[in-house]
């Protein structure tokens, strides 16, 4: 079965070549290439999370190590190792980004706009993500990283949209850019950290079963920590390093919002609990009240500020802040029923937010303005529309029965176990807050007596409804009966946190 | 045999009357054959270090050799830039050439 | 009793059926959210001969009532989702899944011709699933997921006629308002399950009986618990959405406004009774000061409201603080009973205004008025139902109500009992005022009473249904009663806490609670039979006092301030400091600092090559002479 975490990044860097050999007069043949691809990632990444076995252990599948470089002189025998295997934590996050990125193509469907060049470089993100979430070797994680964050910059800068309000403006080149200096700064903290990480333990390897049976001096641990935690927590939305996020998904086209802030953001998270704390239990642990802190005022904070925003993606933006928040939150708890929660919060928020940027973009491709107090009784016009953002609004809210409340009951659990009773409460007050910007923005849009302006407004596209509907199969799924996520997750978190 | 301080003083006056023509001269011509002067001063150093401490090796000889080359190079780089800015801005003195500012 | 599950799983089964291919079906499936509920409640029968089964004498064996799944799973953590049934959860199940029936039967001829028809059968059945789940819940994640649940069922149905901003912003308001108080109750289980280390109910009683709490633990963690009832049961300060969410369609305001959801707030206290018993007694008298608090608010407040909905929803508030009172009081037979026969009554009520509605179009009691003579059944009906409002014998608000005197006449002091007797003569008064005013007297909207006319018999049948059980329910209390429905000794018997409570009927209370109603019913028709004289000079004589009543002592208004002035000048805040200060100066800030050093420092690059070359040799100088100095 290693083949699958073989082909999960082979296919879509075959799908970016085939891309390039198309001529760019048949933007069909593009699309009809991307659906495929799509599929099959979707199907691969099904195939990895329902094909995981369980049985304690390290919780490592699939196993798959390919020399790259070795008897260098500076490196052992093992250097550096194409080493990819999937563990309980990355199975949902493969999922995750199989489930968005199929979704993504349909939503895309309506790119004119040099539409090869698009995909070429969406799916060369894609490749990216799946790298970071399969690799076991630090230096091929940094790589995927990299190949991961890159192509934000392009995707913003050409196909983005500047956004003019009343005071100011955001062009997308800002977004563009502010969002790549951001990720390639903290790639820089994550590189010195490898570099440090890899001297120290002298082993003459980057791969992280290696690493991490090293045992580091404790010293070095709290100094290293925090360059990790840093680097991948602003991939990850931490306060107060957060500002590149909702200028980025305001900026970028619908597709890339939703793989942005529904996977790349959970590639910072991932990488806070696959290196950071998987390496430096005792730098976590003397950092950990700081995580804390900051995961809970990024999900106050996103959360007040998603109340204050009028612009549809605005608010979706903070609230991916004040989400992600949760996440760190879960993360700083170190028990395993927080950080259970945290990677289910990775998912469900990676499913819910992602709908709810397919649907702003829905809104957006017709109406051509996203400011909420400008709609008004839209669930006239378009009621499933409607009733897909209310569900991913209801999901982000905390409704039972969705996947967002597991993953944040599972949050707040740990946190008043792990001692952090007023981050917990305050955690449940963002959660009461988010239902406020949530509602309020239905009740501004969807809701009220019809805005005659929008009398020509459709209902979605096929392709939209059936992209949204898949993403609502997950949430519900996760939300009814989360065994099947957390049983895998569990297994590895219990591994990770060596109880 | 000749004491090796020879080597280096010679090597020493060579060398500083290159950096004094690098810095002094403003025909760009001159500058190029000051440095080509330092460039022998080290050549020179090379040599003689090599004779007097690895007799049997011959390392310090070749990077003379891959000096002189180089300098061969880099002057015949060096004159067609010069003979491209006398003929665009009719002189080679270095102070009326600064387009490569800001 | 392993059916038991059943009763939750239909009603969910017909949502998910009529939310995919309700279009599809004829009458848009009407007829399969009504056939769910009513075999739920024939399921009911089955359940309750079960439960009688077990019971030996007046024991119970819990154990056998329970049923359950592991949801959740992993080292010490387990999350198990379990139902059970006991005396508490048998007297829900009776209300729920019968005002459910009586409602949707009603529903039919109500919202006929409505464009979202299907919709509302669904969304009702979604309703009726969660509210059976959260009486049916054997533990606290269920009761949770379940209280969340019909908080989100009120929610679409409060905004069912979503093309109306005001319904829009009520549903809002509901959902909010109800969600501050769930801050408060989730961060109670959570509390219990730390030290408890289960989320199992029994299980975390027999861990506090045991003593595994601290007082002081304890006693916060059922405070925390407690504001989540005061959300849903609309207790003082939360009840603000109550009266709002009468925007909604009037059947739901029946089923879920008055019969059903707001009192799962007295149910979960009700249930948790054995906590309160062991916390601190403040845990109790903070009970009893907020039911006392919201009686007499919503008491003196439906004396001035002119929204027919609205002055039930205000008596609605009012049982729902005298329940509180009860449960204040450690009776939780008193407070059940009273749930059992307020459920009745106050959906007879709401029905029947909504039959008003329906006929007249019109809800403001100023424009209505002489309809007993065009609609007598619909008259009829909503006189019992508002007697036994103001408890009159021997209808069943009478019994409930006089047992909720005595308990606390029996254990709060003097105050207490004076307040609740003072509220009873209120509720008469005003009780009497909308009978008065919608059905007695002269029309004073002509036109609108023309075309008013009795209901079809769909929906007078369920009216008549509940009018019975109106005057009937209350008997339950005597052991004769109770001997014929199979559990001996009444309902004091078969629903308690601690031991069986057997029906008191002290002749003083009863006599001084039908005095005060009488009192009430009689200065009812003093002041505003006829022209209203009386009712207008005596609003003009305690002006202060009636404006203060009209702005609902001014809570919605400093709500509001406090939303407009606090809450979003506060996001405003944030939102300012994150673009100004953290993005613009911090973000931005730092990038033109790097820009302005790299024009600062281009201006080094003169472009002339000797100035090159003498930094050249200044630097090979500087650090010969350094490495000479330091000698690496």
């Amino acid at each position: 079965m290693d083949w699958v975490l073989f082909a999960l990044i082979a296919i879509p860097v075959g799908a970016v070549l085939v891309f390039m050999l198309i001529p760019s007069r048949y933007p069909q043949l593009v699309r009809n290439v991307a659906v495929v691809s799509g599929f099959a990632m979707f199907v691969l990444s099904v195939l990895v999370f329902v094909k995981y076995e369980f049985g304690g252990g390290s919780g490592l599948r699939f196993d798959l190590q390919l020399d790259w470089l070795e008897n260098v002189a500076f490196l052992g025998e093992n250097g550096i190792t194409y080493h990819l295997a999937v563990d309980g934590i990355s199975a949902p996050m493969v999922l995750l980004t199989g489930i968005v990125i199929f979704a993504g193509v349909f939503i895309s469907w309506n790119i004119d706009y040099r539409n090869k060049d698009y995909f070429v470089l969406l799916f060369l993100l894609v490749s990216g993500v799946f790298g970071v979430f399969l690799s076991l070797d630090l230096f091929f994680l940094f790589f995927f990283y990299e190949v991961a964050v890159l192509p934000m910059y392009l995707l913003i800068a050409v196909w983005g949209a500047s956004s003019h309000f009343g005071t100011f403006t955001r062009t997308k080149e800002y977004a563009a850019m502010k969002l790549v200096l951001y990720l390639v700064g903290g790639s820089v903290l994550i590189f010195i950290g490898i570099i440090a990480t890899f001297m120290e333990a002298g082993q003459g390897t980057f791969d992280l079963p290696v690493l991490g049976a090293v045992t580091y001096d404790e010293n070095f641990q709290k100094a290293v920590f925090p360059l990790f935690a840093l680097g991948f927590g602003i991939l990850a939305g931490l306060w107060p390093f957060h500002t590149w996020s909702p200028d980025g998904h305001v900026a970028a086209p619908t597709a890339v919002s939703m793989l942005h802030a529904g996977v790349l953001m959970k590639l910072g998270a991932f990488g806070i609990l696959r290196v950071a704390i998987t390496l430096f239990p005792e730098g976590a642990e003397f950092w950990a009240p700081v995580l804390m802190t900051l995961g809970v005022t990024g999900a106050l904070y996103g959360a007040v500020s998603a109340m204050a925003q009028r612009d549809l993606k605005y608010m979706v933006g903070y609230s991916s802040v004040s989400h992600m928040g949760f996440v760190l939150m879960g993360l700083a708890t170190l028990t395993t029923i927080g950080v259970n929660g945290a990677v289910l919060q990775m998912f469900a928020h990676g499913v819910m937010t992602a709908l709810m940027f397919a649907m702003v973009g829905a809104v957006y491709d017709q109406a051509h303005v996203r400011d909420m107090t400008l709609f008004g009784g839209l669930a006239q016009k378009t009621p499933r529309l409607a009733a897909f953002f209310a569900i991913a609004g209801l999901s982000s809210l905390g409704l039972p029965g969705l996947a967002g409340f597991v993953a944040e009951f599972h949050i707040f659990v740990g946190t008043f176990r792990a001692g952090y009773e007023w981050a917990g409460v305050l955690g449940i007050l963002a959660a009461a807050i988010t239902a406020t910007y949530i509602l309020r923005m239905l009740a501004m849009a969807f809701f009220g007596p019809f805005n005659e302006r929008w009398a020509g407004l459709k209902e979605m596209r096929l392709g939209e409804q059936f992209g949204g509907a898949l993403l609502i199969v997950f949430i519900v799924f996760m939300g009814v009966w989360p065994a099947p996520f957390i049983d895998r997750i569990s297994e590895s978190v219990e591994f990770i946190l060596r109880v | 045999m000749i004491p090796i301080e020879n080597f280096l003083v010679l090597s020493g006056i060579l060398f500083s009357i290159g950096i004094y023509g690098v810095l002094a001269r403003r025909n760009a011509v001159l500058i190029i054959m000051s440095v080509e002067l330092m460039l022998q001063a080290v050549s020179i150093n090379f040599i003689a270090f090599a004779v007097y401490l690895h007799p049997e090796q011959f390392t310090g000889l070749i990077f003379a050799i891959f000096v002189i080359t180089i300098a061969a190079a880099e002057v015949g780089l060096a004159l067609g830039i010069i003979l491209r800015i006398f003929r665009n801005k009719g002189t080679a003195n270095v102070d009326e050439v600064d387009m490569l500012k800001w | 009793m392993e059916e038991a599950w059943l009763i939750p799983a239909l009603p969910a089964a017909a949502f998910v059926i009529l939310l995919l291919f309700g279009k599809y079906l004829p009458r848009h499936g009407d007829w399969l959210a009504i056939g769910a509920i009513a075999t739920s409640f024939v399921l009911f029968f089955f359940v309750l001969a079960d439960l009688l089964d077990d019971m030996v004498g007046t024991e119970f064996d819990k154990a056998l009532g329970q049923s359950g799944i592991e949801w959740v799973s992993f080292g010490d953590f387990e999350l198990r989702l379990g139902f059970q049934v006991d005396q508490l959860a048998i007297v829900m199940l009776a209300v729920v899944t019968f005002i459910t029936l009586m409602v949707l039967v009603y529903s039919t001829g109500y919202m006929k011709g409505d464009p979202r028809y299907g919709w509302y059968f669904a969304a009702i059945s979604l309703f009726a699933a969660a509210m059976l789940t959260l009486v049916l819940a054997d533990n606290f994640l269920l009761l949770y997921a379940a209280w969340e649940g019909v908080g989100f069922g009120s929610y679409l149905l409060i905004g069912f006629w979503h093309e109306k901003r005001s319904a829009t912003e009520a549903a809002k308001k509901a959902f909010i308002t109800t969600r501050i108080g769930d801050v408060g109750l989730l961060i109670g289980i959570i509390l219990l399950w730390r030290e408890a280390g289960t989320f199992d109910m029994s299980e975390i009683f027999e861990f506090a009986e045991s003593g595994g709490y601290s007082s002081e633990y304890l006693t916060m963690a059922v405070l925390f618990l407690f504001a989540g009832a005061v959300g849903k049961s609309a207790q003082f300060p939360l009840h603000v959405w109550l009266p709002d969410a009468m925007e909604g369609p009037t059947p739901v305001s029946a089923l879920i406004h008055a019969a059903t959801m707001v009192v799962a707030g007295v149910y979960l206290v009700a249930r948790l009774m054995p906590l309160f018993a062991a916390a601190d007694p403040i845990a109790l008298n903070v009970v009893t000061a907020i039911g006392l608090t919201t009686v007499m608010m919503s008491a003196t407040m439906g004396l001035v409201a002119t929204d027919i909905k609205r002055v039930i929803a205000y008596s609605t508030i009012n049982s729902l603080g005298l329940m509180m009172v009860a449960l204040g009081s450690l009776s939780v037979s008193a407070a059940m009973l009273y749930l059992f026969a307020h459920s009745f009554f106050k959906a007879l009520l709401f029905l029947s205004a909504g039959s008003v509605i329906h006929a007249t179009e019109r809800q403001e009691v100023s424009e209505l008025g002489g309809l007993a003579r065009r609609m007598p059944v619909t008259a009829a009906v909503f006189a019992v139902g508002a007697l036994s409002m103001a408890g009159i014998v021997p209808l069943a608000g009478f019994w409930a109500k006089d047992e909720i005197l005595n308990v606390a006449g029996d254990s709060q002091n003097f105050v207490v009992y004076g307040f609740l007797m003072l509220s009873v003569f209120i509720t008469a008064l005003y009780m009497t005022r909308v009978v008065i005013l919608t059905f007695l007297g002269e029309p004073r909207d002509r036109e609108a009473h023309q075309h008013a006319h009795d209901a079809e018999p769909v929906m007078t049948l369920p009216l008549l249904l509940l009018a019975g059980l109106t005057v009937m329910a209350g008997f339950v209390v005597f052991d004769g009663v109770g001997e014929a429905l199979g559990f001996p000794g009444g309902i004091g018997e078969f629903v308690f806490l601690e031991g069986p409570e057997a029906f008191h009927f002290p002749w003083d209370v009863a006599v001084l609670s039908t005095l005060s109603a009488v009192a009430g019913l009689a200065g009812g028709f003093y002041f505003w039979s006829g022209a209203a004289e009386p009712a207008r000079r005596a609003g003009e004589l305690f002006r202060p006092a009636y404006e203060i009543l009209k702005r609902k002592f001014f809570m919605d208004d400093i709500y509001q301030w406090a939303i407009d002035r606090v809450v979003l000048a506060a996001g405003g805040v944030i939102a300012w400091f994150d673009r100004n200060v953290v993005n613009d100066t911090g973000v931005d800030g730092s990038a033109r600092l790097g820009v302005f050093a790299g024009f600062g420092m281009k201006f080094l690059e003169t472009g002339k090559l000797p100035n090159y070359a003498l930094a050249i040799v200044t630097g090979v100088i500087v650090l010969a002479i350094v490495f000479m100095v330091v000698r690496v």
